[in-house]
């Protein structure tokens, strides 16, 4: 545990945030802008936008052109200004950041998505994205490109149908924001299990309760009565981190299907916190996993720490 | 490892599907004994095609590709035949439009149309809806849609946020401005050969099959009726659906009109641009049954180029090679099937089995073609609508003519999805529109159109 808390305290994080439109994207972002201070992370924000069908994508490309000669933006870009006004009223004292201006002619064109041209602030990278094309291929791409850590995404309906392609396929840790309400209190749970990503989760969670002082539950969950010791050790090993970083935390065992006592428990009042499934690929996108079933079944914000 | 594998086959699970269906119609389904092989792979390498242009899994210029290399692949033609049917005055005629549109749209005239179109209509909101859909239509039958809705939109949508600073605060007006410009100019675009790639590649099947030639005046004596027919009823149904928030356009007007007097007076390099376009119209009206509609756009486009209108860089870097590519595969295909007989087979077939519900052979033709056409239309493009369903219709019996001229004009009613028509899709890219928009407007320009094109068959064709 104490290797890896070096590694998370030396690495400089990157956290990706998507937004779709100023109407629905507040929450995320005002989220998205919390954890990446939490975890002193580089924070990028990607518009993910439908891409025109191939037939008629030079007339719409020779339509922006001739609209920027209106001054009339990307409607993607409209968000991505909207998008650093957001970020600049979350971080008031970063005077850095207060003095960027978002310039519409300073994008550019870069492995097949647009970029706006951002300096950093105290030293931190703040990149803004325009993608087209469809949601999770596109993060994906952001991701490998950037080499980002986690990608938060807010929730609708149809991230519940992206589900299995979401934890399947994008490379770093996803914070699905489902029915999320930055005024609401809520209490972290963390899944413990056997999981080699458990270790990880239990310490972004510490630092999450840590730096916000939310109170923290783990859950343990076993199909039969007797909890192995794979299970138990787990489950020790988080109470002591929680004990070593002087964190109250309150451990459950519980007997059950996994999936539906977590989506039970976790009730509406927590963020889930989980490690991704060690199952082989192909066993996942045959069967599922148990993140793919709880992100698919629950209706609070979770966490799938990879 | 694993996980890109994973990731390929579910971002290309389309193309999978296609291969997989190709290679099981090609060696273990036996064709029907009334089709020869070569009209029976000619149908398969279309199906597949239709399969990946729909889904989009692979570039369009490989989509073209494979249509060109499964025809000689299984022996479907050899490949000095199928180079030979690639390259035609259809294609020439789409690859001079686009590039016209790039040399066109970039000469600025779009700010002495917003200009021309206040100074008529003035600042009553139902007046600027007449005044855009009138206007899109009229000059998209000559230079294209795509073209005009370049240029419309960036008049639209100024007016639109000059009227309210979030355009989404007055969604009516948005989408009657919008849309007026989008159905207009696809009204507009069946009106002459030169409106639509689609109108050119019916042109050229009719001369390649034999079936006889249209001149351009004679396209617009036979169709434009039902474009002017359209305009006044487009007004109607948009002002009726989208009722637009506010009556008067006032203080937008006058800001629009502040805006583009900063461009000054027309400059020379101005007036040569509409002198070419000019000259080009005039080859097409005069010329075109010599020459080629295709050569005659190429023409103009090399006068852009001579005069230094526009630069080269930027007709390379805006005109999409992949649409001209894959064109020139499906007009390729097109051919074939004419050729080997599939399009008769698949015509044969359609009335064979459609005779017993529909006893009136016409109206089985007019039937068929409309709704093949206009259905195809709204999931695919319009060209490739009729570049596809083109050779079929045209072996349905009947005055092939006519039933041509009621294909490329059904190609047009694409007004339900943003993919079918360049305009539609335009309007959706602002994201001020919703999908459901063109279905609140669209099954309504849907009968409109049906009505109109009934009318014109019933009505005015038979006075030629």
């Amino acid at each position: 545990m104490t290797k890896k808390r070096e590694k998370i305290d030396t690495k400089p994080l990157k956290f990706l945030t998507a937004v779709s439109s100023e109407k629905y994207s507040k929450p995320t972002l005002t989220f998205g802008s919390l954890i990446a201070s939490v975890f002193d992370a580089s924070m990028g924000v990607a518009y993910v936008g439908k891409k025109a069908s191939e037939f008629h994508g030079s007339s719409v490309n020779l339509t922006r052109q001739n609209l920027t000669d209106w001054n009339i933006i990307h409607p993607g870009l409209e968000v991505l200004q909207w998008a650093l006004k957001e970020l600049k009223k979350l971080n008031p004292e970063n005077e850095a950041l207060a003095k960027i201006q978002f310039n519409p002619d300073h994008v550019y064109e870069e492995d097949g998505r647009i970029r706006v041209f951002m300096p950093d602030v105290e030293g931190k990278k703040i990149e803004l994205v325009l993608r087209e094309g469809e949601l999770v291929g596109e993060l994906r791409k952001e991701m490998q490109l950037e080499k980002y850590d986690l990608a938060i995404i807010g929730g609708s309906q149809n991230k519940r149908n992206l589900a299995h392609s979401l934890i399947q396929y994008l490379p770093g840790s996803i914070f699905v924001l489902q029915k999320f309400n930055p005024r609401k209190k809520y209490k972290l749970l963390l899944l413990v299990d056997d999981s080699t990503a458990t270790a990880k989760s239990v310490e972004w969670g510490a630092l999450i309760a840590e730096k916000l002082g939310w109170p923290v539950r783990t859950l343990t969950v076993s199909k039969t009565s007797r909890f192995g010791a794979g299970y138990q050790g787990a489950a020790d090993m988080a109470k002591a981190y929680f004990d070593s970083r002087g964190i109250d935390v309150e451990q459950f065992f519980l007997t059950g299907d996994p999936v539906r006592t977590f989506v039970e428990f976790a009730g509406d009042n927590h963020i889930v916190i989980m490690g991704a499934s060690t199952l082989n690929p192909l066993k996942q996108f045959l069967f599922g996993s148990k993140p793919i079933q709880t992100l698919k079944q629950t209706d609070v914000p979770i966490l799938i720490v990879r | 490892m694993y996980i890109d594998i994973l990731f390929w086959i579910r971002q290309k699970k389309w193309l999978l599907i296609a291969l997989l269906y190709g290679l099981v119609m090609h060696t273990f389904i036996t064709p029907p004994a009334d089709l020869t092989m070569a009209a029976y792979d000619t149908l398969i390498i279309i199906s597949m095609a239709l399969i990946l242009i729909i889904t989009e899994p692979l570039p369009l210029p490989a989509i073209a590709m494979l249509m060109i290399f499964m025809q000689v692949v299984l022996g479907v033609d050899t490949a000095n035949n199928v180079a030979s049917s690639f390259m035609n005055d259809a294609v020439f005629f789409i690859m001079g439009s686009l590039m016209l549109a790039v040399a066109i749209v970039s000469q600025g005239l779009d700010k002495r149309l917003a200009l021309g179109i206040i100074k008529i209509t003035g600042h009553k909101t139902w007046r600027i809806v007449v005044g855009f859909t009138a206007i899109s239509a009229i000059l998209s039958s000559f230079i294209g849609e795509h073209t005009v809705t370049a240029m419309m939109m960036p008049v639209g949508l100024t007016l639109v946020r000059y009227a309210h600073k979030d355009p989404r605060k007055v969604a009516g007006l948005t989408a009657a401005l919008l849309f007026s410009i989008a159905y207009g100019a696809t009204i507009g675009s069946i009106g002459t050969p030169s409106g639509g790639g689609r109108n050119v590649i019916m042109m050229n099947y009719w001369s390649e099959f034999g079936v006889g030639t249209v001149s351009y005046l004679e396209w617009i004596k036979y169709v434009y009726p039902m474009v002017l027919f359209q305009i006044p009823f487009t007004v109607i149904i948009l002002l009726w659906t989208f009722k637009p928030e506010y009556d008067i356009l006032d203080s937008a007007v006058r800001k629009l009109v502040v805006d583009v007097a900063h461009a000054g007076k027309i400059k020379g390099k101005e007036w040569l641009a509409l002198f070419l376009f000019g000259l080009v119209f005039l080859g097409w009206v005069f010329l075109s049954e010599d020459v080629g509609l295709g050569v005659i756009a190429l023409i103009g486009v090399f006068l852009y180029l001579a005069f230094g209108l526009v630069d080269w860089s930027e007709l390379n870097q805006r005109t999409n090679w992949g649409v001209i590519l894959l064109f020139g595969a499906a007009i390729s295909i097109g051919i074939q099937m004419n050729q080997s007989g599939a399009a008769q087979w698949v015509a044969k077939t359609i009335i064979v089995n459609l005779s017993q519900i529909i006893e009136s052979p016409a109206v089985l033709q007019g039937s068929v073609s409309v709704l093949l056409t206009g259905v195809m239309s709204n999931v695919l493009s319009s060209s490739a609508t009729v570049a596809v369903v083109g050779p079929i219709v045209l072996d349905l019996g009947g005055d092939p003519i006519l039933i041509g001229f009621t294909t490329a004009i059904a190609s047009a009613f694409g007004y339900f999805t943003a993919v079918a028509a360049p305009a539609c899709t335009i309007i959706y890219s602002s994201g001020l529109v919703r999908s459901k928009d063109f279905l609140r407007a669209g099954w309504k320009m849907a009968v409109l159109s049906i009505v109109s094109l009934l009318a014109l068959s019933l009505l005015w064709w038979p006075l030629l």
